[in-house]
């Protein structure tokens, strides 16, 4: 399919949401933005456009009458590895994770900015292409170290039980760590692999994050034995990680 | 009013003591009726066949015979026999004097007197020795002494019988086993009534939206199983109606937040950077009042379960994220403080605390205050605080404060009212307080 190939130089986006107030606005914006889109106003028109066309990216509605977006989603799981971005309701956090644990690459809360998914759409496109792409990102547990992230709940569990909440920042420069354990992790890959979710500037940000999380998890901060520092490199996640 | 400590205050216990006492009453009642009906026949058993028999001796005096009919019961004797210092029964001469005069035998003194029985009265062949001590308990001597003018005194002896010395004995007897009869029934019955009406009440007062409660065994007596049955009835009523209340928000906020995605998507046609900021502030503005109706909606029937949670980091992770929005609100990391509650909704409300002090304080400086049996959560701003008179008043839905505070969102919304429901709903309080020299305190006093 199209993500083994280079990158076309508009990438075709299949673009599936019943509100049209919604969608032909939206597919100007990215057109704007240089992508080529393609519209569906429910799942039969977009199993119609994705065997039509060589789509590379899908933005998908998960409420929609008759076939829904999570049915359209395991659909398109079954039959390629097509990435699928989420468009979701605060109000459907189940929905959301279940769309994650499905195999969705990232998703957007309703009313999002056109800004932030056209954003969103090149860094998933872009881990596509390079072959770094997560599958299931945010499925399952991991434990380590006695610790478990529970990445539908979005919290960290001491072995004693007690969730110790994290901050966004905290959760996404975690998360990226313990999905690739013993990996070195540069300052730059970290910011990559965390951003999107959410604004700011990044200068010491993963620092400030890294001792952050130190704190938290380490029985002794100042002498890390889980997240350490490589000179001159990033860091690196220095437990066993088991998925739970 | 309050009432003496010892009315019990359960149903079965106050019925079983006003029967008592009813009871109580019409024993003493019955035994009052008692003592005068047996002091009523004494009287008549024993004056009449007396009068009789002082009638025929004064009649066979009269008729020239002996007043003795050779029993020497009644005697004629020249002088009153009764010594002067013996108690007399006045109702009894009264009444024997009366019915001599009615059988026509003049008289002008009688004198009667009770005394115990003597070894003497009669001789020891007729009555037993023993028999006679036995009598004795039972039994007295009245002696009765009538003057006749002109004649002497007619002297008579009767037996006279003790009152019951037992009867006191046998009414408390009587009374126990009247308890015990009826009591017993009566706190049964009690019980059985109370017992469905305190679980009702139970039942009422754990009542939350949400739990899904088996409806409450229908028991006791009809009247009480029909109390019972309507509850059950109001509670699946009232829970029906929430439902319908939620199922309708949450319509609302979806027909709402539609439009307002497409709004959100349209305004990036605007040029002007400035002019889009401001409509995507404001349309932020909208989709968060939106989702803290529905949150607000939705908190009687939370779908997340309460976890131990450490809230000392809870608060840190909230902390962490307005600071990474470049807000300035600073947080003493305190010790480890695992307390059980539902995370995602506590998270919610501290964000919105520290929130409204961002945005009407310009910054925050919260703190951790643990107690053996609490924790609190203060969140501080050095805004211009809020009229005293008005700190309960913010935490309804929509208030407005006719002060400097709402000039620019013109109201301070949802928030707090959200706050207030999921702090309540974890067992706590939330409060606010004017800090002397300035600024606001906003306090959440967790359970531990």
């Amino acid at each position: 399919m199209a993500i083994d190939e280079p990158m076309a130089e508009n990438p075709h986006l299949l673009l599936v949401d019943d509100e049209r107030s919604i969608r032909e606005p939206l597919a100007k914006y990215l057109e704007k933005q240089g992508f080529r889109v393609t519209q569906a106003g429910d799942a039969g028109a977009a199993r119609t456009r994705l065997a039509a066309y060589a789509i590379d990216l899908v933005v998908l509605d998960i409420m929609m009458p008759g076939e829904d977006g999570l049915s359209l989603t395991r659909h398109i799981r079954e039959t390629s590895d097509l990435p699928v971005i989420l468009l979701t309701a605060r109000s459907e956090e189940t929905d959301r994770i279940v769309g994650l644990e499905m195999g969705a690459d990232d998703y957007v809360v309703k009313p999002f900015s056109p800004r932030e998914l056209a954003a969103r759409i090149k860094v998933v496109l872009r881990r596509a292409a390079s072959g770094n792409r997560q599958v299931a990102p945010e499925s399952g547990s991991f434990g380590f170290a006695g610790w478990v992230l529970k990445t539908g709940e979005r919290a960290l569990v001491d072995r004693e039980g007690v969730s110790v909440p994290l901050s966004t920042g905290e959760y996404n420069l975690l998360l990226a760590l313990v999905q690739r354990p013993r990996q070195v992790l540069t300052r730059d890959q970290l910011l990559d692999l965390t951003q999107g979710r959410e604004a700011g500037a990044f200068d010491r940000a993963i620092d400030n994050q890294v001792s952050r999380l130190r704190k938290k998890i380490e029985a002794d901060a100042r002498n890390p034995e889980l997240i350490k520092t490589v000179w001159g490199g990033g860091y690196t996640l220095a437990a066993e990680v088991t998925r739970l | 009013m309050r009432r003496p400590s010892l009315w019990p205050r359960s149903l079965a216990g106050q019925m079983a003591l006003l029967v008592a006492i009813a009871l109580f009453v019409a024993q003493a009642i019955n035994f009052g009726l008692l003592l005068r009906e047996r002091s009523q026949l004494r009287f008549e058993q024993i004056v009449t066949p007396t009068v009789t028999r002082l009638v025929d001796a004064a009649d066979r005096i009269n008729s020239g015979g002996t007043a003795d009919t050779g029993h020497g019961h009644v005697r004629l004797v020249p002088a009153n026999p009764i010594a002067a210092d013996r108690i007399r029964r006045g109702s009894v001469e009264k009444a024997i004097a009366q019915s001599l005069s009615q059988a026509g035998l003049a008289t002008d003194a009688v004198i009667a007197s009770v005394r115990p029985i003597a070894s003497d009265d009669w001789p020891p062949s007729r009555y037993g020795r023993r028999r006679a001590a036995r009598l004795s308990h039972f039994r007295s001597i009245l002696d009765v002494a009538v003057h006749m003018p002109g004649r002497g005194w007619l002297v008579l002896r009767a037996f006279w019988p003790n009152s019951d010395p037992f009867l006191i004995w046998r009414l408390i007897a009587q009374t126990l086993i009247l308890y015990a009869v009826v009591l017993i029934p009566v706190l049964w019955i009690g019980r059985r009534i109370s017992r469905p009406l305190k679980s009702l009440a139970d039942a009422a007062h754990r009542f939350a939206p949400g739990d899904d409660h088996e409806p409450l065994a229908e028991t006791g007596p009809p009247d009480v199983r029909e109390v019972t049955a309507a509850f059950n009835a109001l509670r699946l009523r009232v829970i029906a109606m929430l439902d319908e209340k939620d199922r309708m928000l949450g319509a609302i906020g979806h027909d709402l937040r539609t439009p307002l995605a497409a709004l959100r998507v349209r305004i990036e046609s605007v040029d002007d950077d400035t002019d889009r900021a401001r409509m995507a502030d404001i349309i932020d503005e909208m989709n968060r009042t939106l989702d803290d109706i529905l949150s607000l909606a939705r908190l009687g029937r939370p779908s997340e379960p309460p976890v131990d949670v450490d809230l000392s980091a809870l608060v840190d992770a909230v902390v962490e994220d307005f600071r990474d929005l470049d807000h300035d609100v600073t947080f003493e990391d305190g010790q480890r403080l695992p307390i059980r509650l539902r995370p995602a909704l506590m998270r919610r409300a501290v964000r919105n605390l520290i929130e409204n002090a961002v945005k009407y304080g310009e910054s925050a400086t919260v703190r951790i205050e643990p107690e053996p049996s609490r924790v609190r959560i203060v969140i501080s701003d050095n805004g211009p605080g809020i009229p005293s008179d008005r700190l309960t008043d913010v935490f309804d839905p929509f208030t407005r404060l006719e002060t400097s505070r709402n000039r620019e969102t013109g109201g301070i919304g949802l928030g707090l009212a959200l706050a207030r429901a999921i702090v309540n709903d974890a067992g706590g309080i939330i409060r606010l307080e004017n800090r002397t020299g300035g600024g606001l305190d906003a306090i959440i006093e967790l359970p531990r």
